[in-house]
Parts: structure tokens; sequence; C-alpha cells
């Protein structure tokens, strides 16, 4: 399981020595040898955007082909937990395999928000194969309209 | 087949377009598998709805057009950015008559399901051959 800050400027530093471990064990595992390895890089699937508003951060993810059963989203303060497994069904038997690109398999990711947040008030949606988690700001952090009330 | 495997990241692969669509496309994984009555072909496009997508058959060559349904918020500033959105394209040339009037396509969870039925005369016909008496 790999951890990456969001903190920037650093961002990504301070997983440099968990992905060294991981690209280790990722030969020592790996068995799909037949699979087309097009432009493979370090990181943890699935990869991830991050955005914010004034309000909320919002993390999206691109993971097609889940059933709702096999996602699973998790907030533990700053830490976020993906967490899940892509199947595919097995081609039948007495068939040509002309293509097999896409990947079936677990992962599990943790992210590390860049500041504490509420976790009652995330939300999660998956949609055309595709995560949103909505992350509101904790409420100091949010701008405050301040009343301007008229002098006599 | 092993499922158990770790999901490895790959980058997207981005295509050349020319056409009319502003924007950039990738290249989606496919899975394309062939029976004896069929093709199925299946492509992940993650983002992509069911009206998002337009699959054409011309002769032999079967196209893929696709582009997102779900996108950032213009709201939205983006923060850190690991993968890239634009839509999809993919091509193929297939070696056998489709019957176009049997295929079925479907979109689920930015999954595309395509089944491509052989045209009837394209089909391996098993031939029973009978033993010649004696």
């Amino acid at each position: 399981m790999a951890i990456y800050g969001f903190s920037s400027p650093g961002w990504g530093d301070s997983w440099q020595p968990f992905d060294e471990l991981r690209r280790e064990l990722g030969a020592l595992m790996d068995d799909w040898g037949a699979r087309a390895s097009r432009g493979a890089r370090a990181g943890v699937f699935p990869p991830v955007n991050l955005y914010e508003t004034e309000r909320e951060y919002v993390l999206t993810a691109e993971v097609p082909g889940l059933r709702g059963e096999d996602l699973d989203v998790t907030l533990d303060g700053q830490r976020l937990t993906l967490r899940g497994e892509r199947r595919i069904d097995a081609p039948a038997e007495n068939v040509s395999v002309h293509r097999r690109e896409r990947q079936a398999g677990v992962f599990h990711r943790t992210v590390a928000l860049p500041e504490n947040v509420d976790r009652e008030k995330v939300e999660a949606t998956y949609r055309h194969g595709v995560l949103v988690v909505r992350i509101p700001k904790p409420a100091a952090q949010q701008p405050r309209r301040i009343a301007i009330r008229a002098s006599e | 087949m092993a499922n158990q495997g770790e999901i490895e990241v790959r980058e997207k692969e981005a295509v050349k377009q020319e056409g009319t669509r502003a924007g950039l496309s990738f290249r989606p994984d496919v899975d394309i598998v062939e029976s004896a009555e069929e093709y199925l072909v299946c492509a992940d496009l993650p983002g992509v709805d069911e009206g998002g997508v337009s699959v054409e058959l011309h002769e032999d060559e079967l196209s893929i057009d696709a582009r997102l349904s779900v996108e950032p918020e213009s709201a939205w500033r983006p923060l850190h950015r690991e993968y890239r959105l634009g839509g999809y394209q993919r091509r193929f040339r297939l070696s056998d008559r489709i019957d176009a009037e049997r295929i079925s396509a479907e979109m689920r969870d930015g999954v595309l399901t395509l089944h491509l039925p052989k045209a009837a005369r394209h089909r391996p016909r098993q031939i029973e051959v009978r033993s010649g008496g004696g």
C-alpha cells in the first residue's frame, strides 16, 4: 500500500521509498507476461485527480467496470482510502483471443488530503465508471461572509 | 485466468486525430474475442455514457468514437493531476462479415460491450461425415 501526500510543492517526494519497494514487489508478483505493457509507469492504481473549490476538495478516479460492492471508499482524518476489485469474465472456451488489454485485479490506495476533513460530510458517487469524492473543507477554511452593519 | 493480481498503472495513449471534433482523444483498452458465432468487443471508456459513444461498421471496419459525459465542473480548480481527460477513439478491421442487423451494444459503468454476430454464410459449417458403408 502506498501513501501519497498531496501537500505541494514537494508533492510526491515523500512517497519515493514506497514506490521503490512496490516496483520490486511488482517484478516478483507479475505473472501476466502476455499483457501488453503499454507505457507502464510507477504508481498505485488508480491514478487520481484532485481539485478544489472554495468549499470542498474533489477527488476523481477512472475505475470502469466495477459493480457497487467491489468499490470501497473510506476516510480517516486526513487519509482517503480507495479499495476494490475489478473483475472481468474469463473468455469462453473455443474462442480466439485477438486482444486482451483490459486489466482485472485488486487495487488499494490511500491518499493524504491537504488537511483534516470532516468525514461525516464526505460524498462519493460512481457514475459511468468514474468515482467522484466530494470532501467539504473544514468550516474555518471556507470564506465567511462578513455582514456589514450600517453605522448610525 | 488470474484475477487477483494488482492492477498496473499505465499512461493513456493519445491518438492524433484528424477530425472535426476538438480536444484530445485516447486509445481505449479493449478485449476482442472471436467465437464461431460472433466477435465480442469490450472497451473501457470511463466517463462515457450510452449517449456519448458512437459505434460504426463500414464494410469490414469497426469504429468506436466516444466523448466524455462525466467531466470536471468549471468551478473545480486543479490541485493535482495524475491522468488526462479526453474522448476515446479506436478502429478495427474485422476479417469476417458481420450481420449488422443483429449487433448489440451496451454501455455500463464506463464499459462498452459489443456483440457482433457473424453473417450466417461466414460461420463455419459443421459438415457431418457419414460412413461410406460396408
